[in-house]
């Protein structure tokens, strides 16, 4: 059984800017690898080149054949993409968004609306609702299908509390069922609280892969986002100072 | 939603026969007493109310694809430069055989593909992009045309205003033609609709839900060029249908292209056979033209839908 997915010496650029040089990695089911980075390094990108939405150099290879070999149809049966929030200006409902979403073998529609506390949404256009309401649309767009890996970009932003926590525990939950997640993530605990393993993007090129028990130390997250990272107890936070 | 297709269809019923029966002389299509109301009704008005209707519906399809097309619920058939170079195109051929109304219909045709071939020139270019080069293409065929009708005879220039109003008294393409063409290009159109919904999505969006982007952009704008250079050939450039028809039917049957699509259809192709049956009455017997009343309609109706979703 070849592995999920497999990067070897994947390289990015953009706009003439290399954004990213010889990553490798692989991943199977089951698995949450975490992207960390500062703005612009290239964290999203890395998703794009993943789903197959932009070039990228090197090899990728799913499930034992190349990404670029697959088909727009075949690799969206494979990966699930979650990423800018769709426009609103054709006035979309919640309903009407998620019908788009569903393929076979995915949730309910129901249910996932109830999951993620949107089912007094339904009749609603997109345009209505606020920031952290569409990002719950589109989660639950997610879960209405039935890839085996899904990519993540920052999927608990605009969320509030109560709605992050849910989400970090959808995805422990979709990665029990077997699911392989990769997820652009800006909140250490979050990442803390989820990653198996961890890819740290510098954003002049150089990435680094490894288990997240390994990564998630102060040094190395501090040099990583040129700001003060501190241990407390388990934990590492960044370090705001004193209360003025 | 039923109930709203039938009234749509109950109204399209009374406007044909209201575009039947109105005119110079009110005729009751149920009782015609001679030969000459009969020669009235079956061989001049029934003719312009199905070419009407052909026209206004490809207008209204045309311009529910820009929209996708380009992203941007503003757009409308002839928002890349289609309709500037087929007025250009029309000129030309006036100034070529001033009498001859097929030369003219001739000229848009051929006009309207010369601007559909630069649009194809950029059609590899993101949405904005794509929309901000027809827009600087619009305003080149507009200077093009400027030029043309500061050359054309002091004669013609009544002729080219009108066409460029919308005129579908002189339309020469044939009526079977037409709704041939408005029976393909919703076809077509519904055969793409999944494609075009995933589109409102964004094209990441759709990308990643399984749509080739690139390719089902080169054949909405080939088809939605095609479809506005036969409308344009037909009746000349005529405005608002394309952008108020598919706003409108989208709040009447939701977003979806299934409904979409054969709303705009057949509402584009209402609205006209009631704005021509409106421009043959209003100064009878002489006309306006078409493109005035679409537009005295079409503004009102776009500010007010405007003001409704601020």
């Amino acid at each position: 059984m070849p592995e999920l997915l497999t990067l070897t010496n994947v390289a990015i650029e953009r706009a003439g800017r290399c954004l990213l040089s010889r990553l490798s990695c692989s991943m199977n089911a089951g698995e949450v690898v975490v992207i960390l980075g500062p703005n612009g390094a290239g964290k999203s990108s890395l998703l794009l080149a993943l789903a197959g939405l932009i070039p990228s150099t090197g090899e990728t290879s799913l499930l034992g054949k190349d990404l670029h070999h697959y088909s727009r149809h075949e690799l969206s049966r494979l990966i699930a993409w979650q990423g800018e929030l769709p426009p609103t200006e054709f006035g979309l409902t919640v309903q009407q968004r998620l019908n788009l979403a569903v393929t076979e073998g995915g949730g309910a529609l129901k249910s996932v609306a109830k999951t993620m506390d949107i089912q007094a949404l339904l009749q609603r256009p997109l345009g209505e609702l606020s920031s952290g309401e569409r990002q719950r649309t589109e989660l639950a767009a997610l879960m209405l299908r039935d890839a085996p890996i899904w990519l993540l970009d920052e999927p608990t932003a605009h969320l509030d509390l109560k709605h992050q926590i849910q989400c970090i525990n959808m995805m422990k939950k979709q990665r029990s069922q077997g699911r392989a997640i990769i997820t652009v993530l800006h909140d250490i605990q979050q990442a803390m609280a989820v990653a198996d393993h961890l890819i740290l993007i510098d954003g002049v090129g150089g990435a680094e892969y490894g288990e997240a028990g390994l990564l998630f130390n102060s040094g190395r997250l501090s040099q990583l986002f040129d700001a003060p990272v501190v241990t407390q107890g388990d934990l590492l936070v960044p370090d705001y100072g004193k209360r003025m | 939603m039923m109930l709203r297709w039938s009234a749509l269809f109950f109204t399209l019923c009374a406007s044909l026969l209201l575009a039947l029966s109105i005119g110079e002389q009110w005729i009751n299509p149920f009782s015609v007493t001679d030969s000459f109301e009969q020669m009235i009704l079956w061989d001049l008005r029934f003719p312009r109310l199905l070419t009407a209707f052909a026209v206004g519906g490809l207008l209204a399809l045309a311009g529910a694809w820009f929209q996708v097309l380009l992203g941007n619920p503003l757009a409308e058939p002839y928002v890349l430069g289609v309709a500037g170079s087929a007025s250009a195109g029309a000129v030309t051929g006036l100034m070529l055989i001033p009498d001859s109304a097929w030369v003219m219909s001739l000229g848009a045709f051929i006009g309207a593909w010369i601007g559909i071939l630069f649009v194809m020139f950029f059609s590899h270019l993101g949405s904005n992009r794509m929309l901000l080069a027809g827009v600087v293409l619009a305003a080149f065929w507009s200077a093009v045309l400027a030029l043309l009708l500061a050359l054309l005879p002091e004669q013609g220039l009544f002729r080219a205003f009108a066409w460029m109003m919308g005129d579908l008294s002189h339309s020469d393409i044939p009526v079977t033609v037409l709704l041939s063409a408005w029976v393909i290009a919703l076809v077509c159109g519904l055969m793409l609709s999944r494609a075009l919904d995933l589109l409102l999505l964004g094209e990441r969006h759709a990308e990643a839900l399984g749509v080739d982007v690139k390719k089902l952009r080169q054949r909405l704008l080939l088809l939605a060029s095609a479809v506005t250079a036969i409308a344009v050939t037909a009746a000349g450039t005529i405005g608002f249908i394309g952008l108020v028809i598919p706003h409108l039917m989208r709040l009447l049957f939701g977003s979806l292209h299934r409904a979409v699509l054969p709303a705009s259809a057949i509402g584009g192709g209402l609205l006209l056979v009631l704005a021509d049956s409106a421009a043959r009455t209003v100064i009878a017997p002489a006309e306006l033209p078409v493109g005035i009343l679409t537009a005295i309609i079409g503004v009102p109706v776009f500010l007010f839908l405007l003001l409704r979703r601020s």
